[in-house]
């Protein structure tokens, strides 16, 4: 069997049945189709890859205790989003007082990326910074926001889950959530300051 | 804000991180299983209810709650009436469920006639030398000593 992360979600619905029934290769599909989007909302929430394994590990195996209580009143993906969030919060909490942060690289990629390039140029060779000064500055100032606000700038600004979805994963309003990110983009502003010419 | 935020997208773990994955949550869970479940989840579940357990929330809390139900006892409350205190109290004292003692009964008495009866004969005898006035009072007025001839 192969296994695609980036297989399309429209037959989450038919592996979770399978999975409900007691087939557990459906879970497994279904685990390594999140892996990566859940690994991305934990990890920019910890900042911490070892702490981003456990939590996922133990998120996937919250989800498998559990799912046969899913009934499918919200999408599967909502759902996996909801434990993620909650327990990556509930993590943060217990690990108020010891934050020590151990950063992936980034994708090489990134370099050829538009706003990478206008972030950190800023139309003055001298002035310019590496990728990991950036990726420095920017986990800096994500960790300065409280678990709440991070959450909602983590779905919305790095993994582009659309206001209404975040809404359902964290069981708020929308409006709620409009107005942490405007909160949290306007200290985010504060403690970038010295990127804000390229915006 | 929002490009430069998103940047954070190219960061990823490991090579080979999401090709491993699967195996090493298998092997999480076949390590699971070896633990006591019910004991680990009942240790979970404390220590996350003692991690959220907030000392002063909670005494603000408690102590809200009993300011109000004090209130709504004070206000509520309305002291009983002399009578229908008596009507109680009455009730109960003579209630005789309340005691094993046998009711108390009160004797029928006869009533008491303080009449004097006046004798007939002897009021002029004359060993007596004044009769007793409530004799005197039994006969006509007369202002004849009874001595005179």
């Amino acid at each position: 069997m192969t296994l695609d992360p980036d297989a399309p979600l429209n037959n989450d619905p038919e592996l979770v049945a399978r999975a409900q029934g007691g087939d557990p290769s459906a879970f497994d599909e279904l685990v390594v189709r999140y892996t990566p989007r859940l690994y991305g909302l934990i990890y920019n929430m910890t900042s911490n890859h070892e702490d981003t394994n456990d939590l996922l590990q133990d998120v996937f195996a919250k989800a498998y205790r559990s799912i046969c209580s899913f009934r499918g009143k919200s999408s599967f993906s909502t759902w996996m989003h909801s434990i993620s969030v909650n327990m990556a919060i509930n993590f943060l909490k217990k690990r108020k007082r010891r934050q020590h942060p151990s950063l992936n690289d980034p994708d090489s990629s990134i370099e050829n990326d538009p706003d990478f390039i206008a972030a950190t140029s800023h139309g003055d060779p001298r002035n310019e910074i590496s990728v990991h000064e950036l990726q420095k500055k920017l986990n800096a100032a994500m960790l300065k926001l409280s678990t709440q606000h991070r959450a909602v700038v983590t779905m919305f600004d790095i993994q582009g889950i659309p206001h209404a979805e975040i809404a359902n994963i964290l069981k708020i309003s929308e409006g709620t959530v409009r107005s942490r990110l405007f909160y949290a983009h306007r200290q985010l502003q504060n403690y970038l300051q010295e990127f804000r010419s390229t915006q | 804000m929002h490009r430069l935020i998103r940047l954070k997208r190219f960061e990823q773990p490991p090579k080979g991180y999401y090709e491993n994955f699967l195996a090493e949550f298998h092997r999480h869970q076949r390590a699971e299983l070896l633990k006591p479940s019910l004991k680990t989840l009942l240790m979970e579940k404390l220590s996350d209810f003692v991690s959220e357990f907030r000392v002063p929330t909670m005494a603000y809390v408690g102590a809200t709650a009993v300011a109000v139900v004090a209130a709504v006892g004070i206000l509520t409350f309305t002291p009983p009436s002399p009578s229908s205190a008596l009507q109680s109290s009455y009730a109960v004292s003579y209630n005789p469920s309340f005691t094993s003692q046998p009711p108390v009964t009160i004797q029928k008495m006869q009533p008491v006639s303080l009449r004097v009866d006046l004798p007939t004969s002897g009021i002029t005898d004359s060993t007596q030398p004044f009769p007793p006035s409530y004799m005197l009072q039994a006969h006509t007025a007369s202002h004849e000593s009874p001595f005179s001839f």
